[in-house]
């Protein structure tokens, strides 16, 4: 699981938002020892598309996308959005910018400030930028309101509390919708929710997206979300890139046997269902203190070889759009169909 | 004669089969400022020895209710309890906690959703689990981390001994709730609940603590009461399903038949809502509009009534009773099932007005693609 | 779309059942606590503010006529009786309180502005200021209370006739009512510093502060809008519970021999100097002491209600 290779990075003019070596680390207190959330990932969205960012707890595809943010910033690498360079622009210059880029987080009720009225929630991004009039905000305050679902009236009287969590999350969508961003980073924002209201949420998204002209980075652990509403996925296993591919490529053909994993763990609404039992992950990520050396899955990888023990495998083309970072991929893109192609456990 | 739980927690010459729960017209209401709160509203069901039991529906459905009010975990004066919950043949509602104390742990256990907040964080995890060991079947100190680490082991904990002188905080929260599990297995209870045990947990994880509670369940001839919101969830790994809405079962069958021929649209429509993964990126998730009802003033007639898209003007005024299929087993509370002529009818029409419907979920519907 | 939108106008979610209602018997218990509360410290508050005012109250500083020594015990003209030289107790519990009261609340008062700025500045930025101030707070916490009160109260006169003087400005004006006020506000910073650090610590990690801080807010809108808020509750009742803790610790300072100078009262002082002719003339002493006794009472009770109030709100969260 190496991907520090960039040869998935598009070279046409309409990325964007572009990441590149992208390193995040984290000091585990006065040890001397640092947490590797993310160790060199390279990213590109294009305009108006959803990039799908997948991988288990802990395999820093949260703090990459704060890292996007600069909040903190990346301890290295590049972030280019709109054409700029964020990670050596000045504070205020940051400032600015992060208008244009918004984030959704994954507990509704923790990102929104308890103790504030929810329409004042909404209306704050206009009043730290000072954008129209009173009146003015207050109108694209209601109208954004009305559009994700929620009672004006109702919003200018209550606290987010007396809101379900699934408000709370089109609040949380509202308020990231004010100022007119170009790319918004969803960090699980269904994850805490029910699957009726996840549903919800996620066909809202999706109408946004296309009234708004948005490109979405959609971060999640459930592949089968993130496939819903995704146009491309990357798949990320402590702190590196594993695959990347068009969604519905990634579930056809996936080659990285992580990704195998991960499409075989979710649940099948199906009990006829043949048990995914043959595809089997050795026990839980390693920790991200001392990651493995070589290929970082070798020690879960039920076909692992000496090979990935030494040498960290480059991200590399195996099809129109599809890279993946291994020495053995399940599928080399050759195969006309392999649907959830087995890796033995044995 | 011996005392009712003495009688009950004898643990030799346990039937290998029959009713180990058996549940009726039980209701339980919290009395609040607001006015009573009917979160669980008569439900009535049995749990065979060594079943597995879903327990299936939204946030404020009742579920976690039901489970707590079976358990005897909810009590109090705000709490009115009525109907009759048989244990192996006892009735524990009127039972005092005293008595219920002698039952959790050897009888029944309980894993809950945070595995983090339901460890004692300033105990060692080896204590955590000789504390039940010591206190039901007094065993020594020695006797006791001797069976706490071949519970860990059972639990597929690796390094077993080394994890039972760490805190929960040293470990993962897929490793928290192996260790949760291993506690509830500790005095080998015949019933074990399991309330959302995998929603804090990623997906790879999650399949592994399913797939273990069953090895458990099936090793150990234990039933099992699976609580939880996704239907995806039960499908692989229970035998019974129940669905419930507004404090009601609303549909009840064998996880087969309900996935092969389910009747409630409320059951179709939590279905319809997960999103696939063998269906096209960006496909349409069918949602249910509204919101569970409220429990103070439930609606008349049917409860799913306001959300359904079926709806017609006798669910409105008549409450629809849970009346049996035609599969024995598979019980259903609606006036208009799926696959009622008035179902189509109303499905033709939602089709012709631009409405978006699922595909209908039956034998083979869903599942193309994924069984290959 | 529209159909997939949840019903916005339906009744609010059913909330979560467990704990949420308390059984009516045990609702009833705290509010009449708090009610007897508010009562007491209403009337205290009229006594105190409009004392010269009020026909029923005498001066405190003057013996009253035909009285001394004790004269007078408990009547219907002298409720609280007379004491050592003469003085209406009742009128002297009355203006005790005023010296009591405004030494307890402006400590307070003073402890939550410096400790709230100082505790939100260490759990907002952490790091090397956080250390540094700490330091400082746990040195506060650890030097003995005792000490401070020696040096700025026994010395308050000695400051007051001396010629030193900070920006032009001299110390005629510092009393001791100024002491033992700068005391017990250096006393009240610490701990609120560290309770503001706490919490401050764990909401700043929470998602809104975050949402603020990508919006593009600066840090001093964060701070106040989104931190200041959050923490408030807290701080309400800890100023409920430090005026409490703050007018017993007066009292006891009085005990030592520092206290206002007399003729002046306060409740301490009322206690100390009775409190060798308790036999002969308890009234002199009791008073004092019931109306101490009680004032704490309801401020603790009212503190109570306050945090558990705020309580219930955070875990319906």
């Amino acid at each position: 699981m190496a991907g520090t290779g960039k040869a998935h990075l598009s070279d046409d003019g309409d990325v964007l938002l572009r990441v590149e070596d992208l390193v995040v680390e984290f000091p585990v207190g006065r040890t001397g020892l640092v947490v590797n959330a993310v160790s060199g990932i390279s990213l590109d969205v294009r305009t108006g598309e959803t990039l799908g960012l997948v991988g288990e707890s802990g395999c820093g595809k949260s703090t990459t996308g704060r890292a996007i943010m600069q909040l903190p910033r990346p301890t290295s690498g590049s972030v280019t959005f709109e054409g700029r360079q964020l990670t050596t622009m000045s504070t205020s210059d940051m400032r600015e910018a992060r208008t244009r880029m918004q984030m959704i987080f994954q507990d509704p009720i923790s990102s929104l400030n308890p103790r504030r009225k929810v329409r004042d929630i909404v209306m704050e991004p206009l009043n730290i930028w000072k954008r129209g009039t009173a009146p003015e905000r207050g109108d694209v305050v209601d109208r954004t309101l009305e559009e994700v679902g929620i009672d004006p009236m109702r919003a200018a009287e209550s606290q987010p509390h007396q809101f379900s969590g699934g408000q709370c999350q089109r609040i949380s969508i509202a308020r990231s919708l004010v100022l007119d961003p170009s790319l918004i980073i969803c960090d699980e924002p269904v994850s805490a929710l029910d699957v009726s209201v996840q549903a919800q949420v996620l066909n809202l998204l999706e109408d946004l997206k296309a009234r708004h002209g948005l490109t979405l980075m959609f971060i999640a652990h459930d592949l089968a979300v993130v496939k819903n509403i995704s146009d491309r996925v990357a798949v990320m296993y402590l702190g590196k890139l594993c695959e990347v591919a068009p969604s519905d490529e990634l579930y056809r053909i996936p080659a990285h046997p992580y990704t195998n994993v991960l499409l075989a763990s979710i649940p099948v609404p199906d009990p006829s269902a043949q048990p995914a039992a043959v595809v089997e992950v050795i026990g839980e990520p390693p920790s991200p203190v001392l990651p493995p050396a070589g290929c970082r899955f070798h020690p879960r990888c039920s076909n692992a070889q000496d090979r990935c023990r030494q040498e960290e495998p480059q991200l590399r083309s195996i099809g129109p759009g599809h890279f993946v970072a291994c020495h053995f991929p399940v599928h080399d893109g050759t195969e006309a169909v392999a649907v959830r192609a087995p890796v033995s456990s044995n | 004669m011996s005392s009712p739980s003495q009688r009950l927690t004898q643990a030799s010459g346990r039937p290998e089969s029959g009713a180990l729960l058996e549940v009726e017209d039980l209701h339980t209401a919290f009395r609040t400022p607001r006015g009573r709160v009917r979160a669980v509203d008569g439900v009535t069901f049995s749990l065979d020895r060594g079943r597995a039991l879903g327990i299936v529906g939204e946030s404020g459905s009742g579920k976690t209710v039901l489970a707590r009010t079976i358990m005897g975990l909810l009590v109090g004066r705000n709490v009115e309890r009525t109907g009759s919950v048989r244990f192996e043949g006892m009735e524990l509602l009127d039972r005092p906690a005293s008595d219920m104390r002698d039952l959790w742990g050897r009888e029944m256990a309980m894993i809950f959703q945070d595995p983090m907040t339901s460890l004692n964080p300033l105990m060692r995890i080896g204590k955590q689990i000789t504390e039940p060991l010591r206190a039901h079947l007094g065993l020594s100190r020695g006797d006791a981390m001797a069976t706490a680490e071949s519970l860990l082991r059972d639990v597929r904990i690796p390094e077993a001994a080394r994890r039972l002188r760490q805190y929960p905080h040293e470990l993962s929260g897929g490793m928290r709730q192996r260790v949760m599990i291993a506690i509830a297995m500790a005095c080998g209870p015949t019933l074990l609940f399991a309330d959302e045990p995998t929603t804090a947990l990623d997906v790879t994880v999650q399949s592994q603590i399913l797939d273990l509670i069953g090895e458990q369940r099936r090793e150990r001839n234990m039933s099992v009461i699976l609580v939880t919101h996704d239907l995806g969830v039960v499908a692989g790994h229970t035998d019974d399903i129940a669905v419930m809405y507004g404090g009601r079962l609303v549909e009840k069958a064998s996880t087969v038949e309900l996935f092969a021929n389910m009747k409630m649209p409320y059951t179709e429509a939590l279905l319809a809502s997960i999103p696939k993964l063998e269906e096209p990126s960006h496909s349409r998730l069918r949602t249910i509009p509204g919101r569970p009802p409220d429990l103070v003033n439930p609606p008349a007639g049917c409860r799913f009534a306001p959300r359904c898209l079926y709806v017609r003007d006798r669910c409105r005024t008549e409450e629809p009773p849970l009346l049996p299929a035609e599969v024995p087993g598979h019980d259903f509370a609606c006036w208009y099932p799926v696959g009622s002529p008035e179902y189509h009818e109303r499905k033709a029409e939602l089709a012709a007005g631009g409405v978006a419907v699922p595909v209908e979920v039956g034998a083979g519907g869903i599942d193309a693609g994924v069984s290959a | 779309m529209a159909e997939t939108l949840p019903s916005i106008t339906g009744t609010t979610a059913a909330i979560a059942p467990v704990g949420v209602a308390e059984p009516t018997r045990r609702r009833r218990l705290p509010s009449l606590g708090v009610g007897f509360g508010v009562l007491w410290l209403a009337t205290l508050v009229i006594l105190t503010v409009f004392a010269g005012n009020l026909p029923f109250v005498r001066l405190p500083t003057q013996a009253v006529n035909g009285a001394s020594n004790y004269a007078l015990g408990p009547s219907s003209d002298f409720w609280f009786g007379s004491d050592r030289l003469g003085r209406d107790v009742f009128a002297r519990c009355v203006y005790g309180a005023r010296i009591s009261l405004i030494i307890a609340v402006s400590s307070i008062v003073v402890g939550l502005l410096v400790g709230t700025a100082l505790g939100m500045i260490c759990g907002y930025f952490r790091g090397w200021i956080d250390r540094f101030i700490s330091v400082f707070v746990d040195a506060l916490l650890a030097f003995p209370a005792i000490i401070f009160a020696a040096l700025l109260v026994g010395r308050a006169k000695a400051l007051r006739q001396s010629e030193i003087e900070v920006l032009g400005f001299g110390f005629g004006w510092f009393n001791n009512t100024w002491a033992i006020s700068a005391v017990f506000s250096l006393l009240a910073i610490a701990p609120i510093t560290r309770i503001v650090r706490a919490q401050t610590l764990s909401l700043s990690q929470r998602e809104y502060v975050l949402a603020a801080r990508s919006l593009g807010a600066r840090t001093p809108r964060v701070l106040l809008r989104e931190i200041l808020p959050n923490v408030v509750p807290a701080l309400v009742s800890v100023m409920f519970t430090g005026v409490a803790i703050l007018l017993a610790a007066e009292a006891g300072l009085a005990f030592l021999g520092y206290s206002v100078e007399p003729p002046k009262a306060s409740w301490g002082l009322m206690v100390t100097e009775n409190r060798e002719f308790i036999e002969e003339a308890w009234w002199a002493t009791l008073f004092p002491c019931v109306m101490l006794f009680l004032t704490v009472l309801s401020f603790n009770l009212i503190g109570d209600r306050v945090a558990r109030r705020f309580d219930v709100r955070e875990a319906a969260l």
